[in-house]
């Protein structure tokens, strides 16, 4: 009669109070103690690693410690002719990183280190017929959907693309469980969810989701750990913390969660040695940039008050949002 | 140890043509890992080829990685130069120590297009990453993009075919034909299998499942055999993974193929007769779409015609619903406490209603009002009581569940004769009263305090969502 929920077990010793300057020694630290074999592994992502690590310092309110011009002039040379933006220097351009450039320029407030016009070419130009979006070449998932509007909307852009037809596309993804996928008929997965909740926010369309039906979903998600999984029988991941409590808020259901129970599985997942967020509690913690960004922003949503506010949309503090004038939707 | 850049250069480039040479030596790798070794033994070759596995001991990676890495971001930004049998060798290097290197896989992408590589190698490739590792986004992303192009070519072969031979005799064309449909359905299948490895080497892989969700969706449209071939052939191996919920979901999107495409088959089997198959290798990227668009109610004489057809195929499709209904209760007692089975239960009750709704409104000739309105039960309708053990009203009204449509069978209705024999009200085909049945008769049986709480969710969601749509 043993449970045979996939789930893990918080220790009694396990951290239970926030370490917020020891995350901050570890993002400001990041890179510079990496050995040339693992940074080379992740190099293919570093854009959006550097998102990750800026992003938890500013809700940490401690930006000010990273190189802001040496990150600048690094975004300028990636942005290649065709408009795009690449994860680093001499990489392919890619949706993806586009993303991850803007957001860290409006961080810095210095989108105008970029050639806009031709962002928004780029990104346009990655619009396919039935309104979907392609990442570079020509794969197609609703994250690039996702990728799209939230990169014209912090340029105040979104008038350039094919909105009707991109909602189109996303909504002929919603699942019959409210959830959504990476294409039509694929399985309902927490972090696609994610993207399509903040797609619809983003153009004005939360009113086309089942609110309940999908919060439902979401918060079933919790396991008795307090964590949050991305699919049934998963193993809870702090990244879903995000993934998952954002779309609640964004859908006016993050009420249906245990709060309490989810903050103390996050700070579980602290390592108080290093700092940085592990993905779950256990002896073994691998910290990572990704998953304390995660860890960090899914504590503020929970209310968090040594924190600053975080977007469930964008991701990104909302004063900085406030600065740029976007406000998207949430459902009450 | 090498140490200097030249000692580092030699050695990297040695071990690089030593990976190409043993490929050449054994066409049949079929699995890449790392050894570990923390020190190089003198003079011998990091790169060990036994059987069929191709091992790099884990000394030289550290060094080989960041120079091949680097070298080929050199390239790229056209600060030196390397011809394509070197571009060649070195992303296949990079790319079975690191897969998620997308611009590597753009440099074989254009090789490809020019010719210089052919694009089962770049599926052999990835399907050895993939031994390695089983996720890796960009892997799966790459192979789509191949099988794209495979596919295209195919297309453009056929067309010139059809073209070329339009004034001679029906043969030849035919056995070309049938030669490139033969590729083509062995592609299918190898994709079939190097999904299969990956889901068994990674739980609930989503990015494996998916993937062969897009092979079907653009390699076998229409091909009903193939779809109840997967549905036969994943049978036994998602009775022994209870847990991975995306082998479900596979299941699922199996039957909803099945539903919609006997659904349409039938009435059109005669319209489209031997062009059927070819329709099924036609690529598309766009999405999917699933619709009844054929059936509003509207009895054309092909139809007419072609009534036994769909009985049959309506008898059909019950018995593929009842079946699966009957797995996931075996699974669901011999496996207490497992979300994904429940779970997989609401899907296939959800398309089984959806199925008979879609019937429904298409037997329509009548103004029988017991009918729904409304033939697209579309998301917008369902409106369920908050999850949550809350009593929320939503949109300001009390849902209070209701028994479906189907159960209604005592009333007069001079088409239940009709239904009857379309199989609809089949003895044994689920019902809104058996499944409250079966949930009760866990609840009663079983102690297993994971399969009452999802026991109990079931019953909930039962009432909620497939009680409300009228």
């Amino acid at each position: 009669q043993g449970t045979q929920v996939k789930d893990v077990i918080i220790k009694p010793d396990a951290p239970s109070s926030l370490l917020l300057d020891k995350h901050g020694d570890y993002i400001a630290a990041y890179g510079s103690k990496k050995d040339d074999y693992e940074y080379t592994l992740s190099e293919y992502l570093r854009m959006s690693g550097i998102y990750w690590g800026l992003t938890v310092m500013d809700l940490m309110s401690q930006l000010p410690r990273m190189n802001r011009q040496e990150i600048i002039d690094f975004i300028k040379a990636c942005q290649h002719d065709c408009g795009g933006i690449s994860a680093s220097i001499g990489h392919d351009p890619h949706l993806l990183y586009t993303l991850s450039a803007v957001q860290i320029l409006c961080l810095y407030d210095s989108v105008d280190a970029l050639d806009v016009d031709r962002v928004v070419e780029y990104v346009k130009g990655l619009q396919q017929e039935d309104g979907s979006f392609a990442g570079d070449k020509w794969e197609i998932d609703t994250r690039f959907s996702f990728c799209a509007v939230a990169t014209l909307a912090l340029l105040g852009k979104m008038d350039t693309i094919n909105v009707d037809k991109a909602v189109e596309f996303v909504l002929s993804c919603m699942n019959f469980d409210g959830g959504f996928g990476c294409r039509p008929g694929s399985e309902s997965h927490a972090g696609q969810i994610y993207c399509c909740t903040g797609f619809l926010s983003l153009t004005g369309q939360l009113h086309q989701l089942n609110a309940d039906l999908l919060g439902w979903w979401l918060c079933e998600r919790q396991l008795p750990s307090g964590g949050l999984n991305g699919r049934p029988e998963k193993l809870p991941d702090v990244c879903y913390s995000w993934w998952v409590l954002a779309s609640l808020k964004i859908i006016g259901r993050i009420h249906w969660i245990d709060k309490a129970k989810l903050r103390t599985f996050i700070l579980a997942c602290q390592d108080e040695e290093t700092g940085g967020f592990a993905d779950r509690p256990g002896d073994m913690l691998q910290v990572d940039p990704f998953h304390t960004l995660f860890g960090v922003a899914g504590l503020s949503l929970l209310g968090d008050e040594q924190i600053k506010a975080v977007n469930p949309v964008l991701c990104m503090p909302e004063d900085v949002l406030q600065r740029i004038g976007l406000q998207p939707d949430l459902l009450s | 140890m090498a140490e200097s850049e030249e000692e580092v250069d030699v050695l990297v480039q040695r071990v690089v043509k030593d990976i190409t040479n043993a490929f050449k030596r054994n066409p049949n790798i079929d699995e890449i890992g790392v050894i570990p070794c923390p020190e190089a033994r003198c003079n011998r070759s990091p790169i060990v080829l036994v059987e069929n596995k191709l091992g790099v001991e884990s000394w030289c990676v550290k060094f080989l990685l960041p120079y091949v890495h680097n070298k080929l971001l050199l390239y790229r930004q056209r600060k030196h130069w390397l011809d394509r049998e070197a571009l060649v060798d070195i992303t296949c290097t990079l790319l079975l120590l690191n897969p998620d290197f997308t611009t590597a896989w753009n440099v074989r992408k254009e090789l490809l297009q020019c010719g210089v590589l052919n694009p089962e190698k770049d599926l052999y490739l990835g399907q050895l990453a993939l031994t390695k590792f089983p996720k890796s986004p960009e892997t799966w992303i790459h192979r789509r993009w191949v099988l794209q192009q495979i596919l295209d070519q195919f297309l453009a072969v056929s067309h010139n075919k059809t073209q070329e031979q339009q004034g001679e005799a029906e043969q030849p064309n035919a056995d070309s034909s049938r030669q490139l449909s033969d590729h083509l359905t062995r592609t299918l299948h190898q994709e079939m299998r190097v999904c299969s490895d990956a889901a068994c080497r990674y739980p609930s892989n989503y990015n494996a499942w998916s993937h062969r969700i897009w092979v079907l969706q653009h390699m076998a449209k229409g091909n009903g055999k193939v779809f109840h071939d997967e549905l036969s052939s994943t049978r036994l191996w998602v009775s022994m993974h209870v847990s991975d919920h995306s082998g479900f979901h596979y299941r699922q999107f199996l039957l909803k193929e099945l539903i919609t495409e006997h659904y349409q088959t039938s009435a059109s089997a005669t319209i489209n007769g031997s062009s059927q198959h070819w329709s099924s290798t036609l690529p598309s990227s766009g999405p999917h779409q699933h619709s009844c668009s054929q059936t509003n109610g509207e009895l054309s004489g092909a139809e007419a015609a072609n009534e036994d057809d769909r009985q049959l195929s309506f008898t059909t499709v019950l018995q593929l619903f009842q079946q699966e209904i009957e797995l996931c209760s075996d699974l669901i007692q011999s496996f207490p406490g497992h979300e994904t089975l429940w779970s997989h239960r609401r899907h296939v009750f959800y398309l089984l209603n959806q199925w008979r709704r879609e019937h429904q409104c298409s037997s329509r000739g009548d103004n029988n009002s017991i009918h729904l309105n409304d033939c697209d039960p579309g998301m917008s309708e369902v409106s369920p009581q908050s999850y949550a053990g809350r009593e929320e009203s939503v949109n300001g009204q009390n849902h209070a569940s209701e028994p479906m449509e189907l159960d209604r069978v005592s009333l007069p209705n001079p088409h239940d004769s009709k239904r009857l024999k379309r199989g609809v009200l089949l003895p044994g085909t689920p019902t809104l009263t058996s499944e409250h049945s079966f949930v009760n008769s866990i609840l009663d049986s079983c102690c297993n305090p994971e399969q009452r709480r999802f026991a109990v969710a079931y019953k909930k969601w039962l009432d909620t969502v497939t009680g409300l749509q009228s």
